[in-house]
């Protein structure tokens, strides 16, 4: 809306928020951000385990959120500290062999069929920042496993040629590492994944008898 | 007994295969996915087939 009431068209506006919403209105069809209801091949169990990577992202990062408030001492030494802990390590467990088993099933769907390459791709990446992030979670647990760890890293690391970049021996770096930067990287890739999925639907599979832009 | 095999005492039973080296706990692991992934194609999704029954009548 102008001043005076009347609408303004999106395509002439150079205002940033209409610009803004123009984009995202553009980038999910109508009715398909929370869609009630999918073709027929997506009742299937292999398309269960994107949600369920999801859902145990979800707890991974309530659990993790919930040990950085009681801190070291009190996961290592409470009987509440080590149930939380023991919930997110298992929950990164099931996270990682969801996520799997949901790339065995694209992959061998050759899920980035239809233009949905850049779905594909942001999938793999959050992946790969998923492994980074549970590397540096088994860095963060200040015992006498994350200082072996760190140590045989340290090496691993050098030895092709990234450990300029950053010290798996300087804990707080690690530790910040673990429960800001990647989990932000893991979390923005994710959401970028799911509305990728939303923007060009469920990926059918190889013989299904649907029209798929080439 | 020297020090480094006092130190992997306990560390689990090994799997080796060629240049390959894998703990039992995760050969049992990865072949428990490999087991749920042929499941989840294999086995029929509930609700599919009252979906199914309930667009064939109409």
């Amino acid at each position: 809306m102008s001043v005076l009431g009347e609408r303004v068209d999106p395509e002439a506006s150079s205002n940033w928020t209409t610009g803004l919403r123009t984009r995202l209105q553009r980038t999910v069809p109508p009715g398909q951000i929370l869609p009630d209801r999918q073709p027929v091949y997506v009742a299937s169990w292999i398309y269960v385990f994107g949600v369920l990577s999801l859902a145990a992202f979800l707890v991974v990062l309530g659990s993790g959120g919930w040990l950085a408030l009681g801190g070291v001492t009190w996961w290592h030494t409470s009987s509440v500290g080590h149930f939380v802990n023991s919930l997110h390590l298992w929950s990164v467990e099931l996270f990682f062999a969801f996520m799997v088993i949901h790339l065995w099933g694209k992959f061998w769907m050759a899920a980035w069929r239809g233009k949905r390459a850049l779905t594909w791709i942001t999938g793999a990446v959050a992946f790969l920042a998923s492994i980074g992030t549970a590397f540096t979670g088994y860095l963060s647990q200040s015992n006498f496993d994350s200082q072996w760890i760190s140590t045989q890293a340290k090496d691993g690391l050098n030895a092709v040629g990234i450990g300029a970049w950053f010290n798996v021996l300087n804990t707080g770096q690690m530790l910040l590492w673990h429960v800001v930067l990647l989990p932000l990287a893991v979390g923005v890739l994710a959401v970028l994944h799911v509305v990728l999925v939303r923007r060009h639907g469920v990926v059918p599979p190889i013989d299904a008898d649907v029209e798929e832009p080439t | 007994m020297s020090a480094t095999s006092v130190l992997a005492d306990g560390a689990g039973s090994y799997v080796h295969w060629g240049v390959v080296q894998i703990s039992v706990t995760n050969l049992i692991i990865i072949g428990v996915m490999l087991v749920v992934f042929v499941l989840a194609i294999v086995l029929p999704f509930p609700g599919n087939r009252r979906q199914r029954e309930s667009e064939d009548q109409r």
